[in-house]
């Protein structure tokens, strides 16, 4: 790469960076979401499955785990294309934003989920059995005790799978996915506009810095005493 | 109040099974204080969590009042363990609530009072462990014995029946042991409350309880009132708890015998002759001249007693005589020659 001219960045076309930023964004919230709502589910049911736990069920657990560590160790941008079918089957469409999801999804929540089980690991187990000693329920139990105790854990789980769908993110610019990703593979890379490579790489740069600042700040918040 | 039978309970450790507790059977009667006492490693844990059924034992029944609980389905015990409340070494309370949220937390459980029924019963219970002051405070926030006193007001929260101690005052500095002693004795007194304790300090045991059961390698070596365990242990390994007390140490007889040749008395004080000058007394009129060599004066939950051993150095009466002549002052008087 020659040495770079800064007065190219005059001839970016900003309004098309300001829609594949939107996009991104437009991704990643929706993508995280899912991933939350689907994911903490998944976590919770891997906790208490788990062999010597609350509910344990060892043989659900050994094929939660199993399907779990198959969706993480496939890499994103082989299950971006290996979920072609049931993209078009779920959205009807496999490009673009729409199409970007249904992958940014099932990729998180597995990832996100393990995390969950992880932070619900943590919680002391003097704790929970106090709650059985008081006759809880396993839903009480788990809303009124494993969740609200494991809440800044969960929260820096959400952060952590925040940045992780924004590299997601950026690689379904290989389907098509749009985005900001999308946009530095086409001109930053194939048509060698490095200007718009510097520009994506900032941008996602600062979303990522952002993400990180705004899920530090919210653990905080919710620390206790 | 409680009736244990037969409890049995193996645990595999590393290919090996342990008993971890070996048909224990013991008899808790309303409104008293009964304590199990035992090295680490005795059972007495396992034994206390098998009363709530937080474990399930091999064998053996646990039935409390006219309900047998080792035959509950599980959302009856559920129910049932609401009025069974718990108290823990490390407290165990939840770090995302404040004092008064834990307080409320069995309340919130039960679901059968309203919102500020709920209110209400949070700061009588603060009120009764002394922490109205502290409502709004988060577990992090308090010391070790203001932790304890939230898990204590947690337990009572729905007018249990019977109220668990898990090593409650081991994790306590002395001073704050005793105030949680003082607050369980007063809890008992004030509400009737049966109270089950596991501790490995006899000072508990002591200060506490009416009943006290000794266990060793899963099974119940010695039982019995507080007071006689403590004059008069018969098991080597209630002998052993009770060193650092100063109580029931005969096997230093031998010793004492040895090392300056006379015969031996062994007096034990309980109630009234423990605050007279007994000894002074009877010297008087017996020409009885002691020598003390070991002992203790205390008191045994309110109750004053005593147990001295001494050599005897002179005497105008046959020692054989000198049983009678104490015991007409109210104190046991046994010749160790």
């Amino acid at each position: 790469m020659s040495a770079f001219d800064p007065s190219l960045l005059l001839t970016v076309d900003w309004p098309e960076i300001g829609g594949a930023t939107l996009d991104t964004l437009t991704m990643l919230g929706v993508s995280l979401l899912f991933t939350i709502v689907l994911g903490l589910p998944l976590g919770v049911l891997l906790y208490i499955s788990a062999p010597g736990q609350l509910r344990a069920r060892p043989r659900l657990y050994a094929v939660l785990s199993f399907l779990v560590n198959v969706l993480r160790s496939l890499p994103f941008v082989i299950l971006l294309i290996v979920l072609i079918p049931l993209t078009l089957l779920l959205v009807g469409t496999s490009i673009g934003v729409a199409g970007a999801i249904v992958p940014l999804v099932v990729g998180a929540i597995p990832f996100f989920g393990r995390l969950v089980e992880n932070v619900l690991r943590e919680i002391d187990r003097g704790v929970i059995e106090a709650s059985q000693s008081m006759g809880a329920k396993l839903p009480q139990i788990v809303f009124k005790v494993l969740l609200p105790e494991a809440m800044p854990g969960l929260i820096g789980a959400a952060t952590v799978t925040a940045v992780a769908l924004v590299g997601y993110t950026a690689m379904s610019g290989v389907i098509g996915g749009g985005g900001l990703g999308d946009l530095a593979i086409r001109y930053g890379y194939q048509r060698f506009q490095t200007e718009v490579m510097i520009v994506t790489v900032v941008l996602l740069l600062v979303l990522v810095q952002g993400l990180q600042t705004a899920g530090d700040a919210l653990v905080r918040r919710c620390r206790f005493g | 109040m409680i009736e244990v039978r037969n409890l049995s309970k193996h645990f595999t450790h590393e290919g090996r099974r342990i008993a971890a507790l070996d048909n224990v059977s013991l008899q808790v009667s309303a409104g008293e204080i009964y304590g199990i006492i035992g090295r680490s490693g005795a059972g007495k844990s396992t034994l206390i969590r098998c009363l709530n059924l937080l474990e399930r034992p091999d064998s053996g029944t646990v039935t409390l009042g006219e309900q047998e609980l080792t035959a509950l389905p599980e959302a009856a015990l559920q129910q049932r363990r609401q009025r069974i409340g718990m108290v823990f070494q490390h407290f165990n309370l939840l770090r995302s609530r404040t004092v008064a949220g834990n307080v409320r937390f069995p309340l919130e459980l039960a679901a059968t009072l309203s919102p500020a029924q709920m209110d209400a019963r949070v700061d009588e219970l603060l009120q009764l462990v002394g922490l109205a002051d502290h409502k709004d405070k988060r577990p992090a926030q308090l010391s070790g014995g203001q932790k304890q006193r939230v898990g204590i007001a947690r337990a009572l929260a729905n007018h249990p029946d019977l109220l668990l101690c898990d090593e409650a005052t081991s994790a306590l500095d002395p001073e704050t042991t005793d105030s949680i002693l003082a607050l369980l004795a007063d809890i008992n007194r004030q509400l009737n409350l049966t109270i089950v304790l596991i501790t490995h300090d006899m000072r508990v045991i002591r200060q506490l309880c009416d009943h006290v059961t000794v266990m060793d390698h899963g099974k119940v070596v010695e039982s019995g009132q507080v007071l006689d365990v403590f004059l008069q242990p018969q098991h080597a390994v209630t002998r052993s708890l009770l060193a650092e007390t100063g109580f029931g140490q005969g096997e230093r007889v031998d010793a004492w015998r040895a090392r300056i040749g006379v015969p031996l008395l062994k007096l034990t004080f309980v109630g009234e002759p423990t605050l007279s000058p007994v000894l002074d007394k009877v010297g008087r009129e017996t020409g009885l001249r002691v020598n003390l060599l070991s002992g203790t004066l205390s008191e045994i939950r309110d109750t004053p007693c005593g147990q001295l051993l001494v050599g005897v150095v002179a005497s105008d009466v046959e020692l054989t005589a000198l049983p009678e002549i104490f015991a007409r002052e109210g104190v046991r008087c046994e010749v160790l020659a």
